[in-house]
């Protein structure tokens, strides 16, 4: 297993390099130049080249990456100019928002929707799975601002119960010291997440509930709550781990109708305006940051799945 | 003394959304203490619903309508779930088919049986896993300390089987339901369980009921035997009485359909035609009437019930087969229809088509997921030599894993060998290339075992015969729908089937398909891998008789590959016996029967169920024991010195040279051979030549 990790790590690194140069040679084809992308069309050519000079704009392309790189490697993101401040302090200003919102999130929507499609597979086709089901689609189907809005309308404006907006504090524990205010953002986010882990763990609870092994349980006298929590549950989690690893980066993508409807500027947001304002530094450093978490988060799949499955060993 | 169990005109339904299937209508037995009743039929005919009525698990919409079934006294059918749950594996105990798939893949096996001890005894966790450990003991695991704490992926398939028994027989009950317990095993590792199973019943003093298609398996182990059709008992009687005497057409006629009984090769076997009838709306009268050669008026009209003339011996038919009423001969000369009694002379046999030689496979064991270093070999193929002349069937036998199936790929070109050459008329197949090759492949085609899986299940029966053709480019649209429909004609298929889905055939009807690809580019050699090992008795007995007149008419030359030493027996003019990637003997089919030369074909032979109650009792050989070693560290000299009864340090030492044995082209590589060999030693590595 260690040798499996390291070698896992190393490839890491391999892909996280590759995915850099393509995003840097991608960014630098912005019409005009990263230099008008940041002075805006009205600059004058001597303006454009003074700058350029200036902040090693006018360097070849394989320069101006290594320099990148080097400061990536050591922790630094670089200098937003657009927004006059260090990446990092952006970053870090939005991550923990994001990461309060979609763990929590994902993790009221798995508390939810795993009991519930164990259930709905239980008792399949019953009056009960028809109408979780009638959710669920509700829940993925619908626009997330849309069931935000609706949330805020009831809940903050008629009965005046929960905050329309998020908390503004921008550190985990400023966040969670205000978890009234998180109701409405979680909520929303879990009714998306419900919906599809409910899916999920449906189908799967399904896929078991007629392997030949549960017949065999059920031959040895097992109760069927024995044979639902003894052997079907572990053989169904398998598949929602690797699901769960693989929508991580999903996760931390953002939500960003969330983070809008809320006033809550997470990633989401921030990528957004990044991409809006081209601004390069900013959106090199958040796909940098994407592909470490997604691969990540396949790692972190692979080996629930390996702790999960005795089949799968890792050498 | 009372019957253990009781089942007394038991009804099982499943509902489905086509309508209620009448599974089990009306079956009743009675099964003896410390007695094995063997229930034989063909699939779909309700034996394992009967079964699963017993232990009340019937799958999702299957239910008991009516009957009763007691054990001890007790009525099961009435009981409510928990104190049914304190039958199952305490009174009852149960194993399945598949060991892989009946066992839980994410639990120890330890766990699996504890399980079972700790839901009907009064155990601690530790107690439970103390008994687990016994019972593994008891079905003879080695190794059990450390084996308890692994999962069912790290045992062998025998291994998983006997996991499957120790669970079952943990809480030592009075009654275990065998459900096909060794149909997806080797014939060497079915008969050590088929042995385990008789010896725990004896030992334990338990009753047995034996479920199984194979009538091989039920004449050496049952003491008595129901023969079920379409939902009911057709036949039941004592093994001996039922194998020697039946009444009832349909068992007559599952006896004639075995490979094993034709012992003259040009004989042709008797099918059964058509189909088992539906049972969601089940005919009126006798329900084999459709497919039975003697039915009458009466027969379709009304339906005969269960009688009796001799005391046990119970048959449904109103005119029975057998000695008592009419002379046996006579009675199938004057029904029988001609074709079941032609002699199929075999074509002539012609000179060398293929011709291989020092066949040597070996697969790269990788380790590592991006470098994948290489860490051995696996040695699927090792130094094979045989020839096939034209016209002529070579079968192929051995346990799998022993690289029967690897010859048939390389044979056909799916995979390259490793060294050697295989040579079509001469040609080296490897040697070719291009359009040649693609020319040449015309001439060697596949014929799959499970033909469900290998038709793409998108395409129309038309388009999937079509498809060499147009691969091949061969002749125009018109003339290559009019060649499917001469296609569908010959394997026996009405035209109309060029527009139905694979999904739409039975069984038989698929593989007459498969067969019907594998003959539109006109081959001249078929590589048959297994085709009919996936079909009921009746049906495998159509398809090879189909074979047989096909290649009489056609001059086709068949490698012919399976585990079903009957089969083989009954097709075959020559017949090679593969052990761990060596070709151990080879000969004439006959020869290598009747007088094997290698150890391994005999304890092959011998292991191998024959449907005759006689011949199983007087076996005294224990077939081959223990398991098939790993092909990536094979014994050295002769690798099935670890099995062989023979074994001497010779036999670690020096890789047995192959001699001739008595008979035409019988050779045989073993250094203590059954009997003497006759000609010259000649050396391993000039192989086995003609």
């Amino acid at each position: 297993m260690t040798g499996y990790l390291i070698r896992r790590l190393l490839q890491t690194i391999v892909v996280t390099l590759i995915v850099t140069i393509i995003t840097f040679l991608l960014l630098h084809l912005v019409p005009g130049g990263e230099v008008r992308a940041i002075l805006g069309i009205r600059a004058t050519p001597l303006e454009v080249r003074t700058y350029s000079k200036e902040w090693g704009f006018d360097q070849p392309l394989y320069v101006q990456y290594g320099k990148w790189l080097w400061q990536l490697m050591h922790g630094n993101f670089g200098f937003d100019l657009k927004q006059n401040a260090p990446v990092s302090t952006l970053i870090w200003a939005a991550l923990p928002r994001t990461i309060v919102l979609a763990f929590i999130g994902t993790g009221v929507g798995l508390l939810i929707g795993i009991p519930l499609g164990i259930l709905q597979a239980v008792r399949r086709y019953s009056v009960l799975d028809h109408v979780v089901t009638g959710i669920g689609f509700l829940g993925y189907g619908s626009p997330t601002f849309f069931v935000g809005l609706l949330l805020v309308q009831w809940f903050a404006v008629n009965l005046h119960i929960f905050p329309a907006f998020a908390p503004s504090a921008t550190s985990i524990g400023g966040i969670l010291a205000d978890p009234v205010a998180l109701v409405l953002p979680v909520a929303t986010y879990a009714f998306v997440a419900f919906a599809l882990w409910s899916r999920y763990m449906r189908s799967s609870v399904m896929d078991n509930i007629v392997q030949d092994y549960v017949r065999t349980a059920r031959s040895k006298g097992a109760s069927e709550r024995r044979v639902l929590w003894g052997h079907i549950f572990r053989n169904s989690l398998i598949s929602i781990v690797t699901l769960l690893g693989l929508q991580l980066p999903v996760i931390i993508g953002g939500a960003i109708f969330i983070e809008v409807v809320f006033n809550y500027p997470g990633m989401g947001f921030l990528f957004y305006q990044a991409a809006l304002n081209t601004d390069v530094q900013l959106m090199l450093a958040i796909t940098v940051l994407t592909t470490l978490i997604t691969i990540l988060g396949n790692l972190l799949a692979d080996i629930g799945y390996a702790m999960l499955d005795p089949r799968v060993r890792y050498t | 003394m009372a019957p253990l169990l009781e089942v007394n005109d038991l009804r099982t339904q499943i509902k489905l959304r086509e309508g209620v299937v009448h599974a089990v209508d009306g079956v009743s037995f009675q099964l003896e203490p410390g007695e094995t009743l063997g229930i034989v039929g063909e699939s779909g005919c309700g034996k394992t619903m009967t079964a699963l009525s017993i232990m009340n698990l019937l799958p999702t919409g299957g239910h008991i309508a009516g009957g009763s079934i007691k054990l001890n006294g007790q009525e099961l059918t009435t009981l409510s779930d928990e104190q049914m749950r304190n039958i199952r594996g305490n009174e009852i105990g149960m194993i399945f088919q598949d060991p892989l798939t009946s066992l839980n893949p994410t639990m120890t096996v330890g766990k699996q049986i504890a399980e079972a001890v700790a839901l009907h005894r009064e155990v601690s966790r530790e107690q439970a896993m103390d008994r687990a450990a016994e019972v593994l003991d008891l079905v003879g695991m080695p190794r059990v300390r450390e084996r308890i704490k692994e999962y069912p992926h790290q045992f062998s398939g025998g291994m998983r089987q006997r996991v499957m028994i120790a669970m079952a027989l943990a809480c030592e009950p009075k009654l275990l339901i065998a459900d096909e317990p060794t149909t997806a095993l080797d014939v060497t590792i079915q008969k050590q369980i088929l042995e385990l199973i008789d010896d725990l019943r004896i030992r334990l003093g338990m009753s047995v009921i034996l479920v199984t298609h194979d009538l091989g398996v039920i004449a050496g182990r049952a003491d008595r035997v129901a023969v079920m059709y379409a939902g009911r008992i057709s036949e039941s009687t004592d093994t001996e009485t039922l194998f020697n005497r039946p009444r009832h057409p349909y068992t007559e006629a599952l006896f004639q359909a075995l490979p094993d009984k034709a012992a003259d090769a040009g004989e042709r076997l008797y099918s059964i035609p058509g189909l088992p009838p539906d049972l969601v709306n089940p005919p009126a009268g006798c329900r084999f009437a459709a497919r039975c050669r003697y039915a009458v008026d009466r027969c379709r009209e009304e339906e005969p019930q269960l009688v009796s003339e001799v005391t046990g011996h119970e048959f449904r038919c109103f005119y029975p087969v057998g000695p008592s009423e009419r002379s046996d001969t006579g009675r199938l000369a004057t029904y029988n229809e001609a074709p079941a009694e032609a002699a199929l002379a075999g074509p002539g046999i012609g000179d060398v088509l293929l011709d291989v030689s020092h066949l040597v496979k070996d697969y790269a064991v990788t380790k590592g997921a991006v470098l994948q270093r290489r860490v051995g070999w696996l040695s699927a193929v090792a130094d094979v030599n045989f020839t096939i002349r034209s016209g002529e069937t070579f079968g192929l036998v051995g346990e799998s894993g022993c690289g029967k199936s690897t010859i048939g790929k390389l044979v056909v070109g799916l995979e390259k060998p490793t060294s050697g050459s295989i040579s079509f008329e001469g040609k080296d197949l490897a040697k070719s290339s291009g359009r040649e090759y693609r020319r040449e492949r015309r001439n060697i085609q596949l014929m799959f075992q499970d033909s469900y899986a290998s038709l793409d299940p998108r395409m129309r029966a038309g388009t999937l015969l079509r498809e060499p053709l147009v691969i091949q480019r061969l002749g125009s649209k018109q003339e290559q729908l009019k060649k499917v429909g001469e296609m569908l004609d010959k394997v026996g298929l009405p035209r109309t089937a060029a527009d139905r889905y694979p999904h739409e055939f039975s069984g038989g009807q698929r593989q007459r398909l498969g067969f019907a690809r594998a003959l539109m580019l006109q081959p001249e050699l078929i590589v048959a891998d297994e085709p009919v090992s996936a079909l009921d008795v009746s049906i495998q007995a159509q398809v090879l008789n189909m074979m047989k007149e096909l290649q009489h008419d056609l001059g086709l030359t068949y490698l012919f590959i399976s585990h079903d030493l009957g089969v083989v027996r009954y097709l075959s003019d020559k017949i090679g016996v593969m052990y761990l990637g060596k070709l151990v003997e080879v000969g004439p089919a006959e020869e290598v029967y009747l007088r094997p030369a290698h150890p391994y074909t005999k304890g092959l032979l011998d292991s191998a169920p024959v449907a005759d109650p006689g011949a199983e009792k007087a076996k005294v050989s224990e077939g081959v024991t223990g398991e098939l070693p790993s092909a990536i560290h094979p014994p050295s000299g002769c690798r099935f010195r670890t099995r062989c009864p023979f074994a001497q340090a010779i036999c670690a030492d020096v890789e047995p040279p192959v001699q001739r044995f008595a008979g035409e082209g019988h050779l045989a590589a073993c250094h203590f051979p059954l009997q003497t060999a006759v000609g010259d030693a000649v050396t391993a590595s000039a192989g086995l030549p003609e």
